[in-house]
């Protein structure tokens, strides 16, 4: 059983931990008040909205909780306590996530109090499947580990330039790993989804371009794994998020899901450099993001040889016409009506269309749209300092990056599937974002995607000096993620419960 | 206090597990315990003040004063609150106002019948938010004791000293508990079980901390002091009766370490009651868990803020049946209190009020305290959530 206006009211706050603070005391409340309790009547209209979403709080005391009440078993035992911000002048009940506590571990409290802490975006706990899906950031990680502390600073738009394009970006992945011979891949917590990651994803992107969440003026969202076959991701993003100007309690953005298998985001990111570009569109901003929990049967079950490739992560993209990072120099898409894979509604996991894939498929597509822009563009694969194709294992990119006469010092820095494994609408955007974690001003990135289905987009960009400039506030960068080491590998079994969800 | 209400009779059943029982067979059983005590009739009964916190979700009984009515047969006017203390509160201000002149007050509750959700049932006495954030009913107590170590400053040999203090303070009640044939646990358990309970699950506080989830029903009859003339000779009377509210929001309350709610209420109610503080030497206190028996000492007044646990564990070491705090006697929860009497919530200030009520009549049998000079003063303290509601009653006799 689920209340909806509930559901609609605790994540408008709390996914946001949004509060108010008194003008005239300075007394801060975990609660959307109008007045202040202390002030009374007096305060009226002088209490400023906060939110703790990008702040650093503090565990003040915290105990381990291994007897959770019923909708938050599949969590198994967690750490909860006292979260404070703001020199403690609010304090919140938080719960530890991204911790697994085995059965015999022993649990040191003292290790665990008086750290700085950060605001996570999650689910919230178990419900039945028909239900709505709730979330809360009053989910916490320690902010020495896997995932610092940001700052969001926003900054005012300076330059424009005559292409649009990539202004900001940011990749999410979870912790944890599942590494089967030379392969790791990224596993979700337990109380993440595509959701968690895309709202991650944009997170980071808003971070590391400085631009101001109010004027991203649309966001799309493109996944396969969506937990809801109707209901939006994007809505989610933009209200966490904060997108679009805010009126009451609804975005001024235009925020839609997008999905074409693993091509679901890239298709989007010419829609979203038009629309930047459309002068009468008064959208300065628009966010790609494309995440997924890569969904895959069980081994040995039909379908059940994608369980080796899949991961989970997100990856966002902010496309404007200020402070560019990277312009969009073309593009090319083609599609065809390939029965590859794919999954009907209602079923839990996709089907593969076994050897069709290759040929016929993934190359026939990424082949035509590769050869067709760099044709339209006049380029040849010297012209080109990247080359980053859609990874579904290492083998597929490696070989058509070869046929397109790429050399290793191409493809290899964008080749990032052993480390985080297939995230499906993520994945030729997590090689992108490796490139542009490393790449220098004035250097081409050739990027063709695939989505099965079946179709590709290919998208030539050039770098420019901002791209220097910003890459100081991406703390989460690629290589850290796949690199850190507070990384933590799982068994098999523990691979499907946590990809399993709450 | 003026027209003071007198305590005519109590009554109550066994606390635990009562799985062949319905609500109704439970405060029936109550209430013709005391009737029977004080030789009164149905008839006699102006009104009735009843207690329940979760009988409409465990036995789906919503508006429970015509599930009472129809019991007893009496259709005279009946609320309902949460706790037995609240209850008794609002009975006091209808006897004193001279609205009525005797009425029954009532507790019951029937928790074993949802077994599998209970625990998440208690989560309706925390805030959402603390929900949602993965709390149980546990997890507070135990985040109060984490806060109170550290905010005065107590490690290594102390804080050593202060768990087992805490613990003690169970095995203590379940030492009271076996004199208590109502009670739910009537055995002797030890200190090393408390800690291995602890150690068992990893957590500050272990099974041996916490009160159980139990069935049962109380009773009282309460009267003005001419109707109760008819009735005794030795009133007891209810001297102060006092009630304090919080925040719901642990997190966001000003202090983690102690209840604001039983200071301010006790601070009332010794007031009206027109006594000293030590003039009490008989204490029920609310101790749903260990520690909240320990913090409860404190914020009472009984011991210094941070100290309670050197008294209890000095007390401890040679157990005389009493708390010794600078050499005064103070006799605590001798009925075996939350932890061994059991803790069916809206029925549990009932126990309390039964023991202090008992001990003040000489009437307790084997558990029968010897006091210094005459046992003239009891208190009673309860709590609603954890720490959200304090209630404090202090009983005398003239």
């Amino acid at each position: 059983m689920s209340s909806e206006p509930i559901e609609r009211r605790v994540s408008y706050m709390g996914d946001r931990l949004r509060g108010r603070r008194c003008l005239l005391c300075g007394k801060e409340y975990f609660e959307i008040r109008d007045y202040c309790g202390r002030c009374g009547r007096k305060s009226f209209g002088k209490m400023a909205d906060i939110d703790l979403f990008y702040d650093k709080g503090v565990l003040e005391v915290c105990t381990l909780v291994n007897n959770p009440t019923n909708k938050f078993t599949k969590l198994g035992s967690y750490i909860y306590g006292v979260v404070s911000f703001h020199d403690g002048k609010i304090r919140v009940p938080g719960r530890l996530t991204d911790r697994l506590i085995r059965d015999d571990e022993e649990v040191d409290l003292s290790a665990f109090e008086g750290r700085a802490v950060v605001p996570r975006f999650r689910r919230r706990y178990s419900v039945d499947k028909a239900d709505v899906i709730p979330t809360i950031s009053l989910a916490f990680t320690f902010a020495d580990e896997h995932y610092p502390h940001q700052e969001y600073i926003i900054t005012k738009p300076n330059k424009e330039y005559n292409a649009p394009g990539i202004v900001g970006y940011g990749f999410y992945t979870s912790r944890f790993r599942i590494r089967e011979g030379k392969m790791v891949r990224s596993v979700p917590y337990i109380d993440e989804d595509a959701i968690t990651a895309a709202v991650e994803a944009g997170k980071m992107a808003l971070i590391h371009s400085g631009v101001d969440s109010t004027l991203v003026g649309k966001v799309y969202v493109g996944s396969e794994s969506n937990p809801y076959a109707v209901k939006p991701i994007a809505s989610k993003v933009a209200q966490v998020l904060k997108l679009g100007e805010e009126d009451g309690d609804v975005q001024g953005v235009d925020a839609v899901d997008t999905e074409f298998a693993c091509k679901a985001a890239t298709s989007m990111f010419k829609d979203a450099a038009a629309l930047v570009s459309y002068p009468r569109s008064d959208i300065q901003y628009a966010m790609v993001i494309g995440a997924d929990n890569s969904q895959a049967a069980p081994r040995n079950s039909p379908g059940g040889e994608l369980d080796l490739f899949v991961g989970y992560g997100g990856c966002a993209y902010i496309f404007g016409r200020h402070d560019v990072i990277a312009e969009m120099e073309g593009w090319y898409s083609c599609t065809s009506d390939t029965p590859d894979f794919w999954r009907r509604d209602g079923q839990p996991y996709p089907m593969h269309g076994g050897r069709f894939t290759g040929d016929p498929a993934y190359f026939k597509h990424i082949r035509k749209a590769a050869k067709k822009l760099m044709e339209k563009l006049n380029l040849k694969t010297e012209d080109v300092s990247y080359f980053v194709a859609h990874q579904p294992n290492v083998r597929f990119p490696s070989r058509i990056a070869r046929e397109l006469g790429f050399k290793e010092e191409q493809y290899l820095p964008s080749l990032q599937v052993a480390k985080f494994g297939n995230t499906y609408s993520g994945s030729s955007p997590v090689g992108l974002a490796a490139v542009l974690d490393v790449a220098k001003p004035d250097e081409r990135i050739l990027i063709v995607s695939y989505g099965s289905g079946a179709g590709s987009d290919a998208y030539s960009f050039i770098t420019t000096s901002q791209i220097l400039d910003k890459r100081r506030r991406q703390k989460l960068t690629v290589k850290y993620q796949a690199e850190n080491p507070f990384l933590e590998y799982v068994d098999y079994t523990t691979y499907r419960r946590l990809k399993a969800g709450m | 206090m003026q027209n003071r209400p007198v305590i005519i009779a109590v009554g109550r059943t066994r606390f635990g597990e009562h799985y062949e029982k319905e609500p109704e067979r439970l405060i029936e059983e109550a209430w013709l315990n005391a009737s029977e005590e004080a030789k009164i009739e149905r008839k006699d009964l102006e009104a009735g003040y009843f207690s329940d916190y979760f009988l409409p979700i465990t036995n789906k009984l919503g508006l429970e004063e015509g599930f009472l009515s129809e019991l007893t047969e009496l259709h005279v006017p009946m609320e309902v609150t949460r706790s037995f203390s609240s209850a008794l509160m609002n009975a006091c201000n209808a006897v004193q106002a001279g609205r009525s002149n005797m009425v029954l007050v009532g507790g019951m509750e029937k928790m074993t019948d949802r077994w599998d959700k209970i625990r998440d049932d208690l989560m309706l006495l925390e805030d959402p938010w603390s929900y949602y954030a993965g709390c149980t009913p546990e997890a507070n107590h135990e985040l109060m004791l984490r806060a109170y170590v550290k905010k005065y400053g107590i490690t290594g040999e102390s804080l050593e000293k202060l768990n087992v203090a805490l613990a003690q303070i169970s095995v203590k009640n379940h030492l009271n508990a076996m004199k208590n044939e109502y009670a739910q646990y009537r055995r002797k358990i030890t200190v090393d079980q408390v800690l291995n309970a602890r150690k068992s699950v990893k957590r500050p506080l272990g099974l041996y901390d916490f009160a159980p989830i139990s069935d049962g029903a109380t009773a009282l009859i309460l009267a003005d002091e001419e109707t109760a003339k008819k009735f005794t000779d030795d009133p007891v009377y209810i001297l102060g009766s006092s009630s304090a509210t919080d925040y719901l929001t642990f997190s966001a309350r000003d202090c983690l370490t102690n209840f604001l709610v039983s200071e301010i209420a006790m601070k009332n109610a010794l007031k009206t009651a027109g006594i000293e503080l030590w003039d009490i030497q008989i204490l029920e206190l609310y101790d749903q868990s260990t520690l909240m028996e320990m913090i409860s000492l404190e914020d009472l007044g009984f011991c210094e803020r941070g100290k309670a646990w050197m008294h209890v564990y000095e007390s401890c070491q040679d157990y005389k049946g009493y708390y010794q705090i600078d050499g005064r006697k103070l006799f605590v929860n001798v009925n075996g209190g939350l932890k061994a009497d059991g803790n069916p919530l809206g029925a549990t200030g009932g126990a309390q009020i039964y023991e202090v009520f008992k001990q003040l009549k000489g009437k307790a049998g084997e558990r029968q305290v010897k006091a210094d000079g005459e046992l003239k003063y009891g208190c009673v303290l309860e709590l609603e959530g954890f720490g959200t509601k304090g209630y404090v009653h202090i009983l005398g006799r003239d």
